[in-house]
């Protein structure tokens, strides 16, 4: 691809380009930037109308006041709704995925095939609604836990990687006597580190950010989940709809940094574990 | 998918098979049984869509009576092109943006370069659509929004973004290429990796320049990323709903009532389930024949079908 010599067209094409790309990270970095300053923002600093992007004052105050008000029941629900669901999708998906990727599985075709079916048919909202409401689901956690527990999306991604780890040290394995279940917890998981770090992370995040199964599930406004207060708070009072008591910016963008924490938090780690493992599987299903 | 002759295996009766595999079926079991449980029993659920399941504690049958509402409805209609108009504008304004997005990150020689902006564009696809929408409604704020600050200071008169109904379609497409666009363009630079440097030499030799290269090299290389990526925002562009339901209002509800949102009214909040099921089986449908037809003729260009 690099040419010997590059050409004035070339050239120019090269610094449209960075900057093209600078533009798009400026689009990308100034809107969550412009939350966290604001996050840390004094009162004075939001009465007028700016839109903050260099920090005037910093103060934690916004945080101590939202930590001690009722949020933190909510973040309380949120963390513990994405906790108890990502351990229980992974001990779903992750064996699964290991059984389908074996080829000698009874009946793989037809299961692949099935599931797959999912992914292009979908019943649809009521008849979900329906099946949750008749299991006696409605306003318990498991509303917003089980019937999201699998995705297919992550369980063709950790069963297309395991189909890639070579069969035969797999049966070697099983020439050593061990069963499946060894097999994948002695040779096949210690493999796959980057696809269940990556798969976690979806998992975790999607349970984290729900926000219609809550309001589809749950009356009960002590089991509401972070995204539901926000939601409120950001889109209830906005001044544009008029109605709402109002709430200082920099108080609402210290609740959506509570919002947005586990992925910041998260994803810098995992984010290296993406690409390789992500590519194997996540495209081609 | 490999077609090599398979060496005739005697296989041994069924029940060995089993015995042999039981480890493998008690893995598979939770999952088999999420499966059933929620996606194919609410399958079943369709044939609620016959009769008058919601109302009455008596559930009778009413033929094709919910679907012929349905067509009559001027909200389902209204609805529908809502669906319609905003789906074309995703497939028109987003799909391309992500590839056009990877092939510039491709040109940058600089390897750290490349890692930041994927990183740093992949991010907003973590976050919620509350929490996308709020940035939005930050961003678009009449008072203190960026974009009204901007606007303001050019002479121009504050526009309300998110209640206007002329401003909050393009405001729908723009917050989903914002959040959507890194997760598309690192799949795509990770497929361009794929291709074949000699492919390039021998354009080179060739004599193909720069867009030479890109049309008869790099694109055609990565087709089949390029065509599962369509499919699966084919998969999901008519069911388009959480979005909506986070940031419409009832300022915008002509121009933003998606079906999904349709249904959730219908069957959620007012209880007409038998009507709804219909309306969601109709939208599912469209959705499947859509898919498939475009894995049909896709899979024209392609070594292997994608489905």
């Amino acid at each position: 691809m690099n040419a010997i010599k590059d050409s004035k067209g070339r050239k120019a094409f090269r610094v449209i380009n960075v900057l093209t790309l600078s533009f798009i990270c400026l689009i990308f970095i100034i809107p969550i930037w412009n939350v966290l300053v604001t996050s840390f923002a004094q009162d004075i600093d939001v009465m007028g109308n700016d839109y903050l992007l260099i920090p005037h004052s910093f103060t934690l105050t916004n945080y101590t006041r939202v930590l001690s008000s009722g949020y933190m029941g909510a973040f309380k629900n949120s963390l513990l709704v994405a906790i108890a669901g990502t351990i229980l999708s992974m001990c779903i998906t992750v064996p699964m995925g290991f059984a389908l990727a074996q080829k000698e599985l009874i009946g793989r075709n037809i299961l692949m095939k099935a599931i797959v079916f999912t992914m292009v048919f979908d019943a649809g909202i009521m008849p979900f609604y329906i099946v949750v409401r008749e299991l006696g689901l409605i306003n318990s956690m498991g509303a917003i836990i089980f019937p999201v527990a699998l995705s297919t999306f992550n369980l063709i991604i950790i069963k297309n990687f395991m189909t890639s780890i070579p069969t035969s040290l797999i049966e070697s394995a099983t020439l050593d006597g061990c069963n499946d279940l060894m097999i994948l917890v002695r040779i096949v998981l210690p493999l796959s580190v980057s696809i269940i770090a990556a798969v976690t992370l979806f998992y975790f995040v999607s349970y984290w950010n729900r926000y219609f199964e809550v309001i589809m599930f749950i009356n009960d406004s002590r089991k509401y989940t972070l995204q539901v207060v926000l939601r409120g708070l950001m889109f209830e009072s906005d001044e544009s709809l008029g109605g709402g008591t109002y709430v200082y910016n920099n108080l609402k963008m210290a609740v959506m940094v509570l919002g947005m924490l586990p992925v910041l938090i998260i994803y810098p780690f995992v984010q290296k574990h993406f690409v390789s493992g992500l590519m194997l599987g996540g495209v081609k299903g | 998918m490999t077609k090599k002759p398979k060496a005739i295996r005697i296989k041994p009766p069924l029940t060995t098979r089993i015995s042999k595999q039981r480890y493998l079926l008690i893995m598979l079991a939770p999952g088999i049984i999420w499966y059933v449980l929620f996606k194919y029993v609410p399958l079943m659920g369709l044939s609620l869509s016959f009769t008058d399941y919601g109302f009455r504690s008596k559930v009778s049958f009413v033929g094709l009576e919910n679907f012929q509402r349905l067509l009559t409805s001027t909200i389902f209609w209204n609805a529908f092109r809502n669906t319609l108009i905003i789906s074309l504008a995703n497939i028109v304004f987003y799909f391309p943006a992500p590839l056009i997005v990877a092939l510039l990150i491709n040109e940058l020689r600089s390897t750290k370069a490349k890692r930041f902006i994927q990183f740093l564009i992949y991010i907003p696809y973590f976050f919620s659509w509350v929490v996308v929408g709020s940035i939005f409604v930050n961003l678009l704020s009449p008072s203190s929004g960026l974009v009204n600050n901007i606007i303001t200071k050019f002479g121009g008169d504050p526009i309300y973004f998110m209640a206007s109904a002329n401003h909050f379609r393009p405001v729908l497409i723009s917050s989903y290429i914002w959040r959507q666009m890194g997760y598309g363009a690192v799949i795509y630079v990770a497929s361009l990796t794929t291709v074949q440097p000699e492919l390039y030499e021998a354009a080179t030799i060739d004599g193909a320049g720069h867009w030479g290269k890109l049309f008869y090299v790099t694109l055609p290389g990565i087709r089949s990323t390029i065509v599962t990526m369509l499919l699966l925002n084919l998969s999901h562009v008519l069911l388009i709903f959480e979005q909506v339901l986070v940031m419409y209002n009832a300022a915008v509800y002509d121009v933003a009532d998606v079906l999904q949102t349709y249904v959730f009214r219908e069957g959620v909040l007012s209880g007409d389930i038998g009507y709804s099921i219909a309306v969601g089986m109709f939208t599912s449908i469209i959705s499947l024949i859509l898919v498939l037809s475009t894995n049909k003729i896709s899979s024209r260009f392609l070594d292997e079908p994608i489905l």
